[in-house]
C-alpha cells in the first residue's frame, strides 16, 4: 500500500437532535498523514463528530472538507472512508477472507486482484492463516484485527476508528496500541480515532482534541495537553491533577504569586492577571516532592498523611493541607524517601514552573 | 432457581388443552381409514380403501395441484411485497413507519368475511372472479402479515451498524440488501414464506366468495364434499392436509433451530 495521506478539515461544525446540541461548532485540522484523536467523555460528542466525517449524520451546520474539497453532502458510500466500528461489525456470514474483500467485491475489482489485495491485507495485520474462518471462530483482538484489514484493503482516502480497543481486555488493548501505532507508521495515512481512554489517546494520537459537551476544549499534541492543559476539565481528564485555588497577590519578574490562607505559592507565567484575581492551578501529583528536614523548594506546604496507597511502581499519597485540602502525591517506591503512615506530618515542595494556570470550566454537573 | 413442580389441577388442565387441541385432529385418522361408505368410524376392519379413491380421482388430485400452485404464487406475491415492506419500513424507522406496520397487519386482525366480501366487489370489476390468478392475489395479499412479522423480527436483531459498514466500505443500497441484509434475514423470509405457503393452502372463506366453478381449491372441494355427500374421501384428504400442514411446520422448526445457533 502506498503512504497516500489525506488532510481533512472541519469547520464549524454543529449537529443538533431537537433542542439538544449533540456537537457545537467544531472545526479541526487533521493533517495529511496525521493521528488524530477525538477524546472525551462519554455525550461529549466525539462519536457524533466521527459519525458526520464518515457520512452517516448529516451535520445541521457547517461543512467538512477533504483536500479542500467540501464532503459535506457526499453520501458515506462515496466517501471513500475506512472504517472500523465499535464492536468491529464483522458479516458473520462471511469467512474472514470474504470480509475483507467485501469493499472490493462492491468496486467490482477482478478476482484475481482482488486475491492479492485480500492476501496483503491480512499479512498486514498477521492474519494469513485465518482466512477461511468465520469471526466469531476469532478471538476479540483477532476480529479487530480483521475489521482494520478490511478497513485499510481499498486503500481509503482516511481510516475512521470508532473507539477501535475498548472491547478488548487490558493487556490485549495495549498490544493492539502498539500495533495500531506501528500500522500508522507503515502505512503513513491520515488516521481519525474516537476514545474515551485516555491513555490510549495519549499513546496513540500525534495529535488529540478534547471534547467536552459537544464543544472543542483543547486541541495538541499529547505532551502539550498534558504539560499545558488550559482548563480544569482538561487537566483533569488528561491524568489526574491537583487544584489549588488563590488570588493573585503581586506580579513578580518571569510569575507571579498567588495566596491561599495563610499560604503564598509562586507560579511561572509569561503575564501576571489583575492583583486581587482569582486564579486556579493545576498541579500534577508526580511533579511534588517531599521535602527532607531544612530542605527548601520554591513553594513548600506542611501536611499530614491521610491516606496512601502502594501501586507497585509508586506510592499514592492523600495529604491534608490546611489551604488547599487534600493533595494526591505520587512517589516513585524505588526511592521513596519515607515509608507512608496515616498521620505522618509531611512537607510538600515544588517548582513554579511545575503547576499550569486553568480556566475553571468545570460546572457542577461534571464533577461526578 | 426453584424447582417448580406442577400441582394435579396444572398438570390436569393442561391434559385437557392439549387434548381439546389434537382430538378433533386425530378423530379423522381412524374415520379415513373407515370400511363404510359413510363418514363414520371403522367398523370391522381398517380399510385404506378411501385414500385410494382419492389417489385416483381426477377431481381431488385436480384440486390439490390447483391449491398448491395458487399458495405457490400467493407465497411469492407476499414474500416478496412482505419482506421489501419489512426492509422498508426498518430502514425508515419513524413513528409513520410503525403504523404501516400495522396497517399489514389488518388482514388477519379484520375477520376474512369482511375481507371476501370486499375482494368480492373490487374483482367483479377487475374480472379476477373465479380466475387462478384472483385467488393468488387475494391469498398473496392476505399472506403478507406473515412475512412482516417474521421479517420484521429477523430485522430487529440484525445489528444497523453491519448495514453502516456496508456503506462505510463503498457499498450501494442494492448491494447491502443482497450481500449483508438479505443473508442475514433469509431465516425470517422462509419462515414467513411457509406460513404464507400453510394460509394460502387452507384459506376457505375468501374462495367460498370469488370463486365458483374453474378454481375449486382442496378446502373448497372438502367443503363441498360435507355438503353434498359424506364420502370419507373427504377425511383421507383432511389427513393428508394435516400430515402436509404439519411437515411445514416441522421444516420451519428446523429452519429456526439452524438460525439459532
Amino acid at each position: 500500500m502506498s503512504a497516500a495521506g489525506h488532510a481533512l478539515a472541519l469547520r464549524g461544525l454543529s449537529k443538533r437532535y431537537g433542542s439538544f446540541t449533540a456537537v457545537a461548532d467544531v472545526s479541526l485540522d487533521v493533517g495529511q498523514g496525521e493521528f488524530l484523536t477525538l477524546l472525551g467523555p462519554s455525550g461529549s460528542g466525539k462519536t457524533t463528530i466521527l459519525m458526520c466525517i464518515a457520512g452517516f449524520v448529516e451535520p445541521s451546520e457547517g461543512a467538512i472538507l477533504l483536500d479542500g474539497r467540501d464532503i459535506t453532502a457526499l453520501p458515506p458510500e462515496r466517501r471513500d472512508f475506512g472504517m472500523v466500528f465499535q464492536g468491529y461489525a464483522l458479516f458473520p456470514h462471511m469467512t474472514v477472507a470474504e470480509n475483507v474483500a467485501f469493499p472490493l467485491r462492491v468496486r467490482k475489482l477482478g478476482a484475481a486482484e482482488r486475491e492479492a489485495k485480500v492476501r496483503a491485507a491480512l499479512d498486514l495485520v498477521q492474519l494469513s492463516a485465518f482466512g477461511e474462518r468465520l469471526p466469531r471462530q476469532l478471538s476479540g483482538g483477532q476480529q479487530q484485527r480483521v475489521a482494520l484489514a478490511r478497513a485499510l484493503v481499498f486503500e481509503p482516502a482516511l481510516l475512521l476508528l470508532d473507539e477501535p480497543l475498548s472491547a478488548l481486555d487490558k493487556k490485549l488493548r495495549a498490544e493492539l496500541q502498539d500495533e495500531l501505532k506501528a500500522l500508522h507508521r507503515r502505512i503513513g495515512r491520515t488516521f481519525v480515532n474516537v476514545t474515551h481512554d485516555q491513555e490510549e489517546a495519549l499513546s496513540l494520537s500525534d495529535r488529540v482534541a478534547i471534547l467536552n459537551h459537544g464543544r472543542l476544549i483543547q486541541q495538541g499534541a499529547p505532551a502539550e495537553l498534558y504539560e499545558r492543559p488550559v482548563t480544569r476539565f482538561v487537566a483533569d481528564f488528561l491524568g489526574k491533577s491537583n487544584f489549588l485555588a488563590g488570588t493573585v497577590q503581586e506580579a513578580l519578574e518571569g510569575g507571579f504569586a498567588i495566596g491561599a490562607g495563610a499560604t503564598r505559592i509562586l507560579q511561572a507565567a509569561t503575564s501576571t492577571p489583575p492583583i486581587g484575581t482569582p486564579v486556579l492551578l493545576s498541579l500534577r501529583p508526580e511533579k511534588m516532592a517531599l521535602l527532607a528536614e531544612g530542605e527548601t523548594a520554591e513553594n513548600a506546604v506542611a501536611g499530614t498523611i491521610a491516606g496512601w496507597s502502594y501501586l507497585g511502581a509508586g506510592y499514592a499519597l492523600n495529604v491534608a493541607t490546611p489551604d488547599f485540602g487534600t493533595l494526591r502525591v505520587t512517589l516513585p517506591t524505588w526511592n521513596a524517601p519515607i515509608a507512608p503512615r496515616e498521620g505522618l506530618e509531611v512537607r510538600l515542595g515544588w517548582s513554579s514552573a511545575a503547576s499550569v494556570p486553568v480556566l475553571d470550566d468545570v460546572s457542577p454537573d461534571d464533577a461526578a | 432457581m426453584m424447582s417448580f413442580q406442577p400441582g394435579l389441577f396444572a398438570r390436569g388442565s393442561a391434559w385437557v388443552v392439549a387434548m381439546y387441541l389434537l382430538l378433533p385432529i386425530s378423530i379423522i385418522i381412524p374415520v379415513s381409514m373407515t370400511d363404510q361408505r359413510f363418514l363414520s368410524l371403522p367398523k370391522e376392519a381398517l380399510s385404506l380403501q378411501h385414500y385410494a379413491t382419492v389417489l385416483n380421482s381426477p377431481e381431488w388430485l385436480g384440486s390439490i395441484w390447483q391449491s398448491f400452485l395458487i399458495a405457490v404464487v400467493a407465497t411469492g406475491i407476499a414474500v416478496l411485497a412482505g419482506t421489501l415492506c419489512a426492509i422498508g419500513c426498518w430502514r425508515l424507522s419513524r413513528r409513520s413507519t410503525n403504523l404501516i406496520r400495522a396497517l399489514m397487519l389488518l388482514p388477519i386482525i379484520i375477520p376474512s368475511i369482511v375481507y371476501a366480501i370486499g375482494l368480492y366487489r373490487y374483482f367483479a370489476g377487475l374480472d379476477l372472479l373465479d380466475r387462478f390468478m384472483g385467488v393468488a392475489i387475494a391469498h398473496g395479499v392476505t399472506g403478507i402479515p406473515y412475512v412482516v412479522i417474521t421479517v420484521s423480527t429477523a430485522l430487529a436483531a440484525f445489528d444497523p451498524r453491519l448495514e453502516q459498514a456496508a456503506r462505510g466500505m463503498g457499498a450501494s443500497l442494492m448491494q447491502t440488501l443482497r450481500w449483508v441484509i438479505l443473508p442475514r434475514i433469509t431465516p425470517g423470509i422462509l419462515s414467513g414464506g411457509i406460513f404464507a405457503f400453510i394460509h394460502s393452502w387452507d384459506e376457505l372463506v375468501i374462495v367460498l366468495f370469488i370463486a365458483s366453478r374453474d378454481v375449486f381449491t382442496l378446502p373448497r372441494r372438502i367443503w363441498d364434499g360435507i355438503n353434498e355427500n359424506l364420502d370419507p374421501a373427504m377425511a383421507a384428504v383432511a389427513v393428508l392436509l394435516v400430515v402436509f400442514t404439519t411437515a411445514l411446520l416441522l421444516l420451519d422448526l428446523a429452519l429456526r433451530r439452524r438460525r439459532a445457533e
